[in-house]
């Protein structure tokens, strides 16, 4: 660990081992990804920083949120997470503070994107991951032991193999914790000492050995997923080393349009494709999600609604398989049928409750909402004489592309 | 005056900043010379708006640096005139403010207004005012001096609406749009919402209901993209948290000049780039108005405009129209329309402050908590609004003893040297800004607070939680470039470090943060600044002993029986009700010939004192208001027989004023004679059936025999075409038949006459199964058609099976005539016993669910009687069960034979299955009977000649003959009300019929003789 300490005042050595593209990589994690960004912060940030962090939080504020023409930086800094900016600055602010930071929210509202985005840019370090399971153990929280060497040479530091979490107490950075309520209570509750004496404890060896303290600057993030509160419910002493921080969905379209454009291209840059989405392809998917949302908010049985939670990320997904699917079978060009399709495949995950949620709703007569009213338009030029649909042949092709997928699952 | 207006003075600071600008513009915008143009600009509003001879006061609404600065300002010297932004027809309503606890609201009123869209009325317009507000310090100094007179020179109320856009929603109702720079609409639609999230505080956002917002000093921006880049920039998240960083602060410690100069350089940015053009050129039109009347006022009253004082919001001092200031250009004020308005005053709070104006919540609150602060800072004593009584005695000697050490001690912040003044906006611009000195203990105190507040509600918080509160709003203030945590620091840092994933409580710490702030403040409105009709319903309810002026809801129990002398009470919390005016009854009850014994009520007079004070526009009395509303309900146009019924009842229920429910009654049956449908039939029938009943005993009014007798007679007559229209619906022709047949009795004793109804139903000519049903039903009543007519009719339905599906339909209109006749109850049972025997599943099933909701509206009397009927038709227990039939099919039932014939062929059967009951003969009859047995010689010298054998009858019991006497006897008593009954009935007939035999046998001889 004290080879770590010098590193982080030169931001520039920290990806020096493998200089890291999307080459060796499928996906990099934030701290690789913006690194160039990350480095430039760095040079130019005056303001004091806690602990061992790289850099002061108004310069994380900076990084997450992008900077505008006002901020006078030399190179850009684009927006990388969407949402309200008094709730980056309470993560923030959480993390300097002496509590846990737990991002609750709906799957796919980037919790965990905002997680690493803050784990990177406080330690340079987002990869001290625990995933939340079921079969999550209190080992995988502390730690573990290599059995052959123990057998070999007894239990020594050597022999212990740390946790993530561990690992990030001993060099100082930040750990995540992702999905906590999935693993059962008793073993949440072994993060209790960690955050409140910032010590882990190993009774098998003695002396010194037996202590393994946090150096300044570590701090947690956990997730939490709101639709399984309940399901291990936390207790309330972790609670309280929590500061809880809910992020809402985005309703928002203008800026669900740009989280939507913004990831797509993220992803097709894997694949080295370009990313043109028409736009009216884009309010096609978006104006669909946001009559399903409502459509679900208006009904009261479980029954009636999706099982998706019809979130940004489910949008994302929709996109980039419909991008996949057109880049390689189709002509390029993305197709309505095409995004129909995809639609179809992402949110029909039961099979015959699903299926018949989305036939109702691809069906739903005119008079039925008026939130629907742009649908319903390309809809009756399906069925009837066109009518004064603007947008009709886009909504015609994709409605009847929605149909033809839905026929098929029979 | 002051010495910094003159122009030729101003100019070389003015101009040093100048300069500065420019080359600041040259060095960082890549065009220089619009930015340089408009940094230019802004500076030349500034020196003009400085330079007029009247002392231009910019202030902006709710602002405590504004209110602090007026007060020091007037403690320094008085001006002998104030003009000020806001409707000059309110200065009628000024005189009320004396008495009331703030905030209050001056109102404008109008209940009726011809000259704009019929939708917009009541036009209601409210101006709140709060105590730390420029406004009201100027109002109070001018209140308690009389030397220094308070002019409002806005439009006004009257042109706050003539100045809206015609064709758009109603004013108070739409959302998006700002029509004025002065006032921001509220949505209306939100009021639900806001309901939910604090009805346990008793919320009171919507307490201004729908009512036009006016402010004085609005310097909102409402140009959304310059609003963005300015929220950006400053990282905060309202356009209110920006000004108190970066203006309220700063400037509530500067000297006067600097204040007004900051104020003026803001003014014109968002006039020049913050408002939309819509609203600057609203704005410009205001500010002809005002300045068009400040010139009259002082040409009027041989003012100096040395000596006179202009608050208004810091837009409207940077104008760059031509008529500003005191030697502008002329302008002609356009005229009023004639409507009539009526002022007021009305309490407010500051929830529906901040709703009706899109202020964050808790914005007032926090505004007050700085405007105490800045006072005990600047240790200066506001000026208040006192009691007239009061003024006389204790006002005038605190403000002299203020003044006096004011004019010992001229204040440096208002004798500025003029050079100064001009540097001191530009220092103010170059320096750093000044905070509010950091208030550690405050902040320490807040975090203490809330921690315990938390835990009040339900959280699980404590000492480490005040500690983390603390930590977290420091770090986060300095993340947001704040030397000092502000209240939205603090209040973020809460909800980070408190709010878990649920709320346990039913508040959350936002909510419980606002609480700690100040919270909600409710004004009142004081008694002696009520109108008459407010100050009328406090006496006459002091007699409840509650608290009338609390706001909380107050519970009266009222025990009527015991205390008689609460009966009037009573009546007027059940007109108070009808009248919309927070009061609730918890129990009791109000109808027609209901003597109240016991009632609670909860009463929230204090919180709805604006409803009440409304209602005061309308008359002088609770009484009057009630009598204007019901006749307007009953005598306009559109108005229904149903509705005039309905107000006719109301007056009858509330006012007791025999006079009102007359004359509406008339008018109700005025609207009946010319009403063409029978849509109203069924709630007219209810209605009148509850009138009748409670009039049986008082004795009928001859309003409701004139409305019984219209009503036959109007019924009769729409009869057939009812029978046949198709858009009449079958339950509304059975409210028409039930009206009829029900009220006959009535309408006879008006000189009705059957008649009209035999012709009217004769000619009524059905065609669909409901309607063919209800008019079995009506002719069976009338003796038209019987029984086992009826009875035909229903099996010929069931034995064809191309009738059958329509067999429930019949059904449905047999079943509906149960309202006006109970007595076809028993055959109702008959047929629905045989339709569920005989239909088919596929017709009976789908029928079932309709037969229930047939039968729901109907009542439970009816119900009673069906099952009554339906328990004497099966069988009482399981061992009957085998040997059991349904009474129908054991015998052809007792038929009322209207023809005798039909009688003849009936008896037979009748005499050998029915048990014969005890005979009873009328008297007259049993005199004739006795007399035949006392006398039996002639009889039977007659039957021993005709070869009879003579065999006397028991008296009581009967034989065959009595038998069918009893069968007689039976039938012409049920068909008494038959008219054609009415043939059989003298007694001489009867006693044939009743004997028969004699004849018979006599017949039989002469046709043997013969």
């Amino acid at each position: 660990m004290a080879k770590k300490i010098a590193t982080p005042a030169t931001t520039d050595s920290v990806p020096a081992p493998a200089p890291a593209t999307s080459e060796t990589k499928l996906r990099m994690p934030a701290e690789e990804k913006y690194a160039a960004e990350l480095a430039y912060l760095a040079g130019v940030d005056k303001d004091p920083r806690p602990f061992l962090w790289r850099l002061s939080p108004r310069m994380i504020r900076t990084f997450i949120l992008g900077a505008g023409p006002g901020d006078s930086f030399d190179r850009p800094i684009a927006q990388k997470f969407f949402g309200d900016a008094s709730l980056v600055e309470r993560a923030i602010v959480t993390l300097a503070s002496d509590r846990g930071l737990l991002l609750i929210g709906d799957p796919g509202t980037g919790k965990s994107w905002l997680a690493e985005l803050l784990a990177a840019a406080t330690s340079g370090n987002s990869t001290h991951v625990v995933q939340g399971t079921a079969g999550t153990t209190e080992d995988h929280i502390k730690y573990s032991w290599n059995v052959a060497m123990v057998i070999a040479s007894g239990q020594s530091r050597e022999s212990m193999i740390p946790s993530p979490i561990m690992t990030a107490m001993q060099r100082g950075e930040t750990g995540r914790f992702e999905e906590l309520t999935r693993c059962g209570s008793d073993v949440q509750d072994a993060l209790i000492s960690i955050l409140s004496e910032k010590y882990i404890t190993i009774p098998e060896l003695r002396g010194d050995e037996g202590v393994v303290y946090a150096k300044p600057g570590f701090n947690m993030i956990a997730t939490a997923n709101s639709r399984d509160r309940g399901v291990n419910e936390l207790s309330t002493a972790l609670k309280r080393r929590f500061n809880f921080v809910t992020i809402p969905i985005v309703t928002n379209k203008k800026s669900e349009k740009e989280i939507v454009l913004f990831r797509t291209r993220e992803l097709m840059a894997r694949h080295t494709i370009d990313v043109d989405v028409p736009p009216t392809m884009l309010d096609i998917l978006l104006q669909t999600f946001a009559d399903l949302r409502e459509a679900t908010a208006n009904t009261t049985s479980e029954d009636q609604r999706l099982e998706s939670s019809l979130s940004t990320a489910e949008q994302i997904g929709v996109l980039e398989d419909a991008l996949l699917h057109s880049n390689f079978f189709g002509d390029k060009a993305l197709q309505p049928g095409t995004l129909a399709r995809s639609l179809v495949g992402t949110l029909v995950r039961r099979v015959p409750e699903d299926v018949s949620i989305l036939n109702k709703f691809w069906h739903a007569p005119a008079a039925e909402t008026d939130g629907v009213k742009k649908r319903k338009k390309g809809e009756e030029a399906a069925v009837a004489a066109p009518a004064k649909g603007e947008k009709s042949p886009e909504w015609q092709a994709f409605v009847a592309g929605g149909k033809q997928a839905l026929s098929s699952f029979k | 005056m002051n010495s910094i207006l003159d122009p030729a003075l101003l100019d070389p600071a003015l101009q040093a900043l100048r300069t500065q600008l420019e080359a600041a513009a040259a060095a960082f915008a890549g065009d220089s010379a619009h930015l340089g143009a408009l940094l230019r600009a802004m500076l030349e509003d500034v020196q003009r708006a400085t330079a007029e001879p009247v002392e231009v006061f910019p202030v902006k609404h709710h602002s405590p640096a504004s209110a602090l600065h007026m007060l020091r300002r007037l403690r320094a010297r008085a001006p002998k005139v104030i003009y000020m932004e806001g409707c000059e027809d309110l200065n009628a309503s000024l005189a009320g403010l004396h008495h009331c606890r703030f905030p209050v609201a001056l109102q404008a009123f109008a209940p009726e207004a011809p000259a704009f869209p019929a939708d917009w009325t009541p036009l209601n317009v409210v101006l709140p005012l709060t105590e730390f507000s420029a406004e009201y310090q100027a109002i109070a100094y001018c209140l308690q001096n009389p030397g220094t007179k308070l002019v409002f020179v806005d439009r006004s109320v009257d042109h706050v609406f003539q100045w809206m856009p015609k064709g758009g929603p109603p004013p108070g109702e739409d959302s998006g749009e700002a029509d004025d720079g002065g006032e921001e609409t509220e949505p209306a639609e939100t009021a639900g919402e806001g309901e939910g999230e604090g009805a346990s505080t008793g919320n009171t956002g919507n307490l201004h209901g729908g009512a036009v917002g006016l402010q004085i000093g609005d310097m909102q921006p409402t140009f959304g993209d310059f609003l963005d880049v300015l929220l950006r920039n400053a990282k905060v998240r309202h356009y209110s948290e920006w000004w108190t960083q970066y203006v309220e602060g700063p400037t509530l410690a500067c000297d006067y000049g600097t204040y007004r100069q900051v104020f003026f350089l803001i003014g014109s940015l968002l006039r020049r780039i913050g408002i939309t053009e819509k609203d600057r050129v609203a704005d410009c039109e205001r500010e002809r108005y005002m300045w068009t009347r400040i010139r009259e006022h002082m040409k009027a009253h041989k003012i100096d405009p040395r000596e006179a004082m202009y608050v208004c919001g810091a837009i409207h001092a940077v104008s760059p129209i031509a008529e500003f200031g005191s030697k502008g250009a002329t302008w002609t004020v356009p005229a009023k329309t004639p409507t009539q308005w009526f002022y007021g005053v009305v309490p407010s709070s500051y929830a529906a402050i901040e709703r009706q104006f899109t202020l964050p919540a808790g914005e007032i609150s926090i505004a007050q908590s700085m405007w105490d602060k800045g006072l005990q800072a600047l240790e200066l004593k506001p000026f208040k609004i006192e009691a007239e009584k009061k003024a006389e005695g204790e006002g005038k000697p605190t403000v002299r003893k203020k003044a006096a050490p004011a004019a010992s001690a001229p204040a440096a912040p208002v004798e500025v040297p003029p050079a100064v003044s001009g540097a001191g906006l530009r220092e103010f611009l170059t320096r750093p800004p000044t905070f509010v000195t950091a208030d550690d203990e405050q902040l320490m105190r807040w975090c203490i607070e809330i921690v315990r507040l938390a835990r009040k509600h339900g959280y699980n918080a404590s000492t480490a939680d005040t500690i983390a509160i603390l930590h977290t709003s420091t770090l986060l203030a300095r993340l947001r470039d704040r030397p000092h945590p502000s209240p939205y620091d603090f209040q973020d840092a809460a909800v980070t470090c408190l709010e878990k994933d649920r709320v346990p409580g039913r508040r959350d710490v936002r909510r419980l943060c606002q609480i700690l702030l100040g919270g909600d403040r409710l004004g009142r409105v004081g008694y002696e600044s009520l109108p008459p009709l407010a100050q009328d319903v406090y006496d006459r309810l002091a007699v409840l002993g509650i608290n009338l002026k609390s706001s909380r809801i107050e519970r009266a129990l009222l025990d009527i029986q015991g205390r008689p002398e609460l009966l009037p009470a009573s009546d007027l919390l059940w007109r108070l009700r009808y009248l919309g005016a927070g009061v609730r009854p918890i129990m009791g009850e109000r109808t027609l010939g209901h003597k109240p014994k016991q009632e609670s009520w909860d009463i929230e007079i204090g919180k709805h004192q604006g409803s009440l004070i409304q209602l005061g526009y309308e008359g002088l009395t609770i009484e009057q208001v009630l009598e204007k509303r019901l006749k307007a309900k009953a005598f306009e146009a559109t108005s229904r027989a149903a509705k005039a019924l309905e107000a006719a009842e109301d007056s009858v229920l509330y006012l007791r004023s025999g006079r009102l429910t007359r004359e509406l009654g008339l008018r109700a049956t005025e609207l009946l004679r010319a009403e063409l449908g029978g849509n109203d039939a069924p709630e007219i029938f209810q209605r009148v059936r509850g009138l009748v009943h409670y009039y049986r005993t008082l004795g009928m009014p001859d309003w409701i025999k004139d409305f019984v007798s219209t009503g036959y007679r109007h019924y009769a007559t729409l009869l057939p075409t009812a029978f046949t229209d198709r858009g009449t619906a079958p339950r509304q022709l059975a409210a028409m038949l039930a009206f009829i047949f029900t009220q006959e009795a009535l309408a006879f004793s008006m000189g009705c006459e059957r008649s009209q109804l035999l012709i009217a139903v004769a000619q009524a000519e059905p065609e669909d199964p409901p309607k063919i049903a209800l008019r079995w039903a009506a002719q069976w009543i009338l003796g038209q058609r019987s029984e086992d007519e009826i009875r035909a009719d229903f099996q010929h339905l069931l034995s064809s099976s191309m009738l059958l599906p329509a067999f429930p339909e019949y059904m449905a209109g047999f079943l509906l005539a149960l309202e006006f006749t109970p007595r076809i109850s028993r055959l109702a049972v008959e047929f629905l016993s045989r339709a569920f025997a005989a239909l088919p599943d596929e017709v009976l099933v789908p029928w079932l669910p309709k037969l229930v909701v047939t039968l729901r509206p109907l009542g439970p009397g009816v119900m009673q009687t069906l099952v009554k009927e339906a328990g004497l038709a099966f069988p009482r227990d399981l061992a009957k069960l085998p040997a059991w039939e349904f009474s129908w099919d054991r015998s052809v039932p007792v038929a009322p034979p209207p023809a005798p014939k039909a009688r003849s062929e009936a008896k037979p059967t009748a005499k050998a299955t029915v048990a014969a009951p005890a005979v009873e003969r009328s008297p007259a009859e049993l005199a004739v009977a006795t007399l035949l047995r006392a006398e039996p010689a002639t009889l039977d010298a007659l039957a021993g000649l005709l070869g009879v054998p003579t065999t006397w009858a028991a008296l009581a019991p009967a034989g065959e003959a009595s038998a069918a006497t009893s069968e007689a006897e039976a039938v012409a008593s049920e068909s008494l009300e038959v008219a054609e009954a009415s043939v059989a009935d003298t007694p001489l007939a009867q006693l044939l019929a009743a004997h028969p035999e004699a004849l018979q046998a006599l017949a039989a001889r002469l046709q043997a003789l013969a």
